[in-house]
C-alpha cells in the first residue's frame, strides 16, 4: 500500500538529515507505529506519506514514496485526498467548518462527489465513530476526545485506504484515548484500513501495532515487529521495563500477555500491605467552597481541599472536568463565583508581581505562552532581572534541567521538552512556594518525562515546596505524585494517596499495577524495591 | 420565540427592503423604530454562534459614528440659523481654502440636523449588521455562485480563526500575568504580540496543510451537500419587508 524506496529527507538550513535511506513497505490492513524521541522527525515521516512534506514544507527529498501505486512526487497532496486521510497533532487547528456535519462534508465537496453519495457516507461515518448525537453540534463545544473522533471521521468519510494519525491520544484522558484506539483497531480489522500512527505514549498503542518504525533523529530508522524493536530500544513503555527488570526472557506487549508470562514470578511473592507515607501538616494551599461558573455552567462546584508542604498532588479527571479551572483558581487568575483559595494564608487573587512570582509558579498547557524573548539568553536574563538574582542563575538552572541548550537559540526552535524546560527554569528561578503544571507531558518522550519527574521530586523534597500537576498521564502520576485528586463535573470524587486512588479504578490504573495485581505496586521501581526487600 | 430556519438570503433581502424604506422615509423616528424592530428580531432569533455578536458590535460602532459625526458637524459645517447654544471662535483659514469654516455659532438646529442624519446613516448600517448576525456566513456561502464560493471559503475560514485568536490572547495574557508581568502598556503589548503572532502563523500553516490534504482547491467544480431550499416562510418574511418598503 505504502512504499518507501531509499527515501532521504533534509530540511533547508539544517545540518542533520531527518531520514536517511529508508526503505519500507507497508501492506494493506497493517497498523504501523512510528516511535522516536521528540523532534526526531516522526511528524515529517507521516507527512511524507501524503506529500505534505516536501510539497508544503520545503525540504530536499531523495528516493521515492508511492501510495497505492501513485508517486507522491508527481502529484500534489490534494490529489491523494481520496487515498490518504491525515489527522494532525492538534485536530482543532485543522477544522474548517463550524458544525460536525459540515466538517465531514468539506473534503467530499472539494472532491466533487455527488450529493447522494455524500449523504450516504456521512451517515455511515457518523455511525462508525458513534458521532450521531453530535452531528449538529458546533465544533468548538466538543471535548478533546470528541474533536479527535470528528477529525478521524472527516478523514475517513472520503473512503481513504490509508489513515495517518499524529499523536492521536496525547491530549486525551485515558478513557477517551482507549476509545479512539479501539476504533482504530476496529477499522483495521473490519475495513482492512492501513493505519500509520506516531505516538509517544506507547503503553496503550503497542498492543495494537503490527510493526514499529523507530527513528532516532540522526537519520537512522529500524523497522520490525513490536517485540523485535522494543527488545533493544531505549524508548520503551513501563510494561517492557518491567519485563526487563524482573528478568523475563521475552517481552509482552499487552497486560494479558504479561500476566501470563509473570504467573510464576507473582506466585513466588507474598502479598504486601500498602505502606502509607507520612505527610507534613503545614498547609500551603487552602481551597474553601470554591465555585467557578462560565456562562451559567459550573466548572467547579463548592470544592474544598487542602494541599500540604512538600506534597506532589496530581489532579486527574476527564477532558473538561474542571482541572484547568482549579489550577487557574489556585494561581489566582480565575473569576471565582464564591469561595476562595489561600496560599500561605494570602488570597491568591490579590497576589501581584514579585510576590506572586515568589508564591506561585505556573506552567500553562502551552509553555510557550510564558515566553516572549527572542533567544534563550534573553529569556533567562529577563527572569534574572525580574527576580533580582545573580545574572546567569536562570541559565544555570536550565543547564541543570536540560544540558546542552545553546543560549542563542530561539525558544520556538527548541523541541517540546526543551521548551518546557526553559519555561520551568524561568518559573523556578523565583523559587515559588507552589508550582503548578497544566498537562506538562503533552508531546514529551519517556526520556524527557523521566527528567521532568526527577526535577519535580527534587524540587518538592529538597526545597520543601508543593507541586500540583494536572495530567492524563497515569504512568507519570504513578511515578511522581504522592497524592491524587480525581475530579468529575467540578467536584472531587476521590482524594487520597496515589496508590489508593489509581488502584481503585481500572481505567486509571497504570499497566504495571494491572499486571502485578493484587500487589499494590504502581511502577517498575516499586516492583524492584519490593523484590529487593523480599530477598 | 422559536428560532426560524430560513434561507440564508431571506434576512439579507428583508434587511435590504427595510434599509430602502428607511432611506426613502428619511425620518429619524422611522429609522429608530426600524432599528428597534430589527433588535427585537435579532434577540428573539439569535443563537450562540460567533457571528450573532455582530449586531451588538454594530450598535456600539453606530453610537461612535453618531458621536463623531455630531462633533464634526458642529465644528466644520454649514451654518444653520436658529437658537444659538454656544459659540466657538472661528478659526482663520488661508485664503486658498474658501468655503470652509471651522468654528462659529453652534445652533440647536445645526446640532440636531447632524445627529439625525447620523442616525439615519447608522440605522441602515445596523439593519444590515442584523442580517449578518442572523445568518451563518457558512450557510450564506453555500447559496452563492461557485466562483464566489472559493473566495468566500477563504474569508470564512479567516473569520473562524479570529475567535480562536481572541481566545489565544486571553490565554497568553493570563500566562504573562502569572509570570508576574504587567498586561497593559506598550511593553506588555510586545510580550503578548510575539507569542500570538507565532501561534497564529503556526495555526495558519496547520490549517493550510489540513485543507490541502483534504483536496481543497483541487477540482474547479465543487459539489454541494444538502442544497438549501426556499420555503414558504422565506417568501412570507420577504413579503413583509417589501410591504414596509412599498408603504414608505
Amino acid at each position: 500500500m505504502i512504499k518507501f524506496s531509499n527515501v532521504s529527507l533534509v530540511y533547508p538550513n539544517s545540518t542533520t538529515t531527518v531520514i536517511e535511506d529508508l526503505t519500507l513497505e507497508i501492506a494493506e490492513g497493517e497498523l504501523v507505529l512510528v516511535i522516536g524521541p521528540t523532534g526526531s522527525g516522526k511528524s515529517s515521516l507521516l507527512r511524507l506519506i501524503n506529500g505534505l512534506v516536501p510539497h508544503h514544507t520545503g525540504g530536499i527529498l531523495a528516493g521515492d514514496i508511492s501510495v497505492d501505486g501513485v508517486s507522491t512526487s508527481s502529484v500534489k497532496p490534494g490529489a491523494l485526498a481520496h487515498v490518504i486521510g491525515i489527522v494532525g497533532q492538534n485536530p482543532a487547528n485543522g477544522f474548517v467548518a463550524d458544525t460536525v456535519e459540515e466538517e465531514l462534508v468539506f473534503g467530499m465537496e472539494a472532491l466533487n462527489l455527488s450529493n447522494d453519495v455524500m449523504r450516504k457516507r456521512v451517515e455511515e461515518t457518523l455511525d462508525l465513530l458513534s458521532l450521531v448525537p453530535l452531528r449538529n453540534r458546533a465544533l468548538t463545544t466538543l471535548s478533546g476526545g470528541e474533536q479527535q473522533r470528528v477529525a478521524i471521521a472527516s478523514a475517513l468519510v472520503a473512503h481513504p485506504k490509508v489513515l495517518v494519525l499524529d499523536e492521536p491520544t496525547s491530549a486525551l484522558d485515558p478513557i477517551a484515548a482507549e476509545e479512539v484506539l479501539s476504533i482504530l483497531h476496529r477499522l483495521v480489522h473490519d475495513l482492512s484500513l492501513t493505519v500509520v500512527i506516531a505516538e509517544h505514549k506507547l503503553e496503550r498503542v503497542i498492543q495494537f501495532a503490527d510493526r514499529i518504525v523507530q527513528i532516532n533523529g540522526s537519520g537512522n530508522a529500524s523497522v520490525g515487529t513490536p517485540e523485535e524493536i522494543l527488545m533493544h530500544s531505549t524508548i520503551v513503555p513501563p510494561i517492557v521495563e518491567l519485563a526487563r527488570a524482573i528478568g523475563l526472557e521475552g517481552i509482552g506487549v499487552s497486560v494479558r500477555e504479561m500476566r501470563r508470562m509473570t504467573q510464576n514470578f507473582r506466585d513466588s511473592l507474598s502479598i504486601e500491605a500498602k505502606e502509607t507515607t507520612s505527610q507534613s501538616n503545614d498547609v500551603i494551599v487552602d481551597i474553601a467552597d470554591l465555585t467557578i461558573a462560565y456562562q451559567g455552567k459550573k466548572a467547579l462546584n463548592t470544592l474544598t481541599a487542602k494541599i500540604y508542604e512538600n506534597e506532589i498532588v496530581a489532579i486527574m479527571g476527564r477532558n473538561g472536568a474542571g482541572k484547568s479551572s482549579l489550577l487557574r483558581a489556585m494561581a489566582g487568575v480565575s473569576e471565582n463565583s464564591s469561595g476562595y483559595v489561600k496560599i500561605h494564608g494570602v488570597d491568591s487573587q490579590t497576589l501581584q508581581r514579585k510576590i506572586r512570582r515568589q508564591t506561585v509558579g505556573y506552567i500553562p498547557q502551552e509553555p510557550s505562552d510564558l515566553l516572549y524573548g527572542q533567544s534563550v539568553q534573553q529569556e533567562c536574563n529577563q527572569a534574572d532581572s525580574d527576580n533580582d538574582i545573580q545574572p546567569g542563575t536562570t541559565f544555570e538552572i536550565l543547564q541543570k534541567l536540560i544540558p546542552g541548550i545553546s543560549e542563542h537559540v530561539h525558544p520556538r526552535d527548541l523541541s517540546e521538552g526543551q521548551r518546557l524546560g526553559l519555561a520551568l527554569s524561568v518559573v523556578l528561578s523565583s523559587n515559588p512556594h507552589l508550582l503548578i503544571l497544566d498537562e506538562p507531558t503533552r508531546g514529551l518522550d519517556y526520556q524527557a518525562k523521566r527528567v521532568l519527574t526527577k526535577i519535580l521530586i527534587d524540587f518538592a523534597r529538597v526545597f520543601n515546596r508543593s507541586v500540583v500537576i494536572a495530567t492524563h498521564d497515569v504512568e507519570l502520576v504513578a511515578e511522581l505524585a504522592s497524592r491524587t485528586i480525581f475530579i468529575a463535573d467540578g467536584e472531587i470524587v476521590a482524594d487520597g494517596p496515589t496508590v489508593d486512588v489509581l488502584l481503585s479504578s481500572p481505567a486509571f490504573a497504570p499497566q504495571v499495577s494491572k499486571i502485578m495485581a493484587p500487589q499494590p505496586w504502581l511502577t517498575v521501581a516499586d516492583v524492584v524495591a519490593a523484590i529487593e526487600s523480599q530477598k | 420565540m422559536k428560532r426560524l430556519s430560513l434561507h440564508p438570503l431571506t434576512w439579507w433581502i428583508f434587511s435590504a427592503a427595510i434599509a430602502i424604506a428607511v432611506s426613502r422615509v428619511n425620518s429619524t423616528w422611522f429609522a429608530l423604530v426600524a432599528v428597534g424592530a430589527m433588535a427585537i428580531i435579532v434577540f428573539s432569533q439569535k443563537d450562540s454562534a460567533p457571528w450573532s455578536k455582530s449586531f451588538g458590535w454594530s450598535l456600539k460602532l453606530a453610537l461612535w459614528i453618531i458621536a463623531i459625526r455630531a462633533v464634526m458637524g458642529v465644528v466644520i459645517g454649514v451654518p444653520i440659523p436658529g437658537t444659538v447654544i454656544f459659540h466657538i471662535p472661528i478659526l482663520k483659514l488661508p485664503h486658498w481654502m474658501p468655503g470652509i469654516r471651522i468654528g462659529g455659532d453652534v445652533t440647536r438646529e445645526r446640532l440636531f440636523s447632524s445627529i439625525s442624519e447620523g442616525i439615519i446613516i447608522c440605522a441602515i448600517f445596523v439593519i444590515f449588521a442584523a442580517a449578518a448576525s442572523l445568518t451563518s456566513p457558512h450557510r450564506l456561502l453555500r447559496v452563492l455562485p461557485v466562483y464566489m464560493y472559493e473566495f468566500g471559503v477563504t474569508v470564512v475560514i479567516a473569520t473562524s480563526v479570529l475567535p480562536q485568536l481572541v481566545a489565544a490572547v486571553s490565554r497568553i495574557r493570563m500566562a504573562q500575568r502569572l509570570r508576574g508581568q504587567q498586561t497593559s502598556g506598550v511593553r506588555a503589548f510586545k510580550r503578548i504580540a510575539i507569542p500570538l503572532l507565532e501561534e497564529s502563523l503556526a495555526r495558519c500553516l496547520d490549517l493550510a496543510a489540513a485543507m490541502d490534504s483534504r483536496g481543497y482547491g483541487l477540482s474547479k467544480k465543487r459539489s454541494r451537500y444538502r442544497p438549501i431550499q426556499w420555503k414558504f416562510i422565506d417568501s412570507a418574511v420577504i413579503a413583509m419587508g417589501l410591504l414596509v418598503m412599498g408603504l414608505a
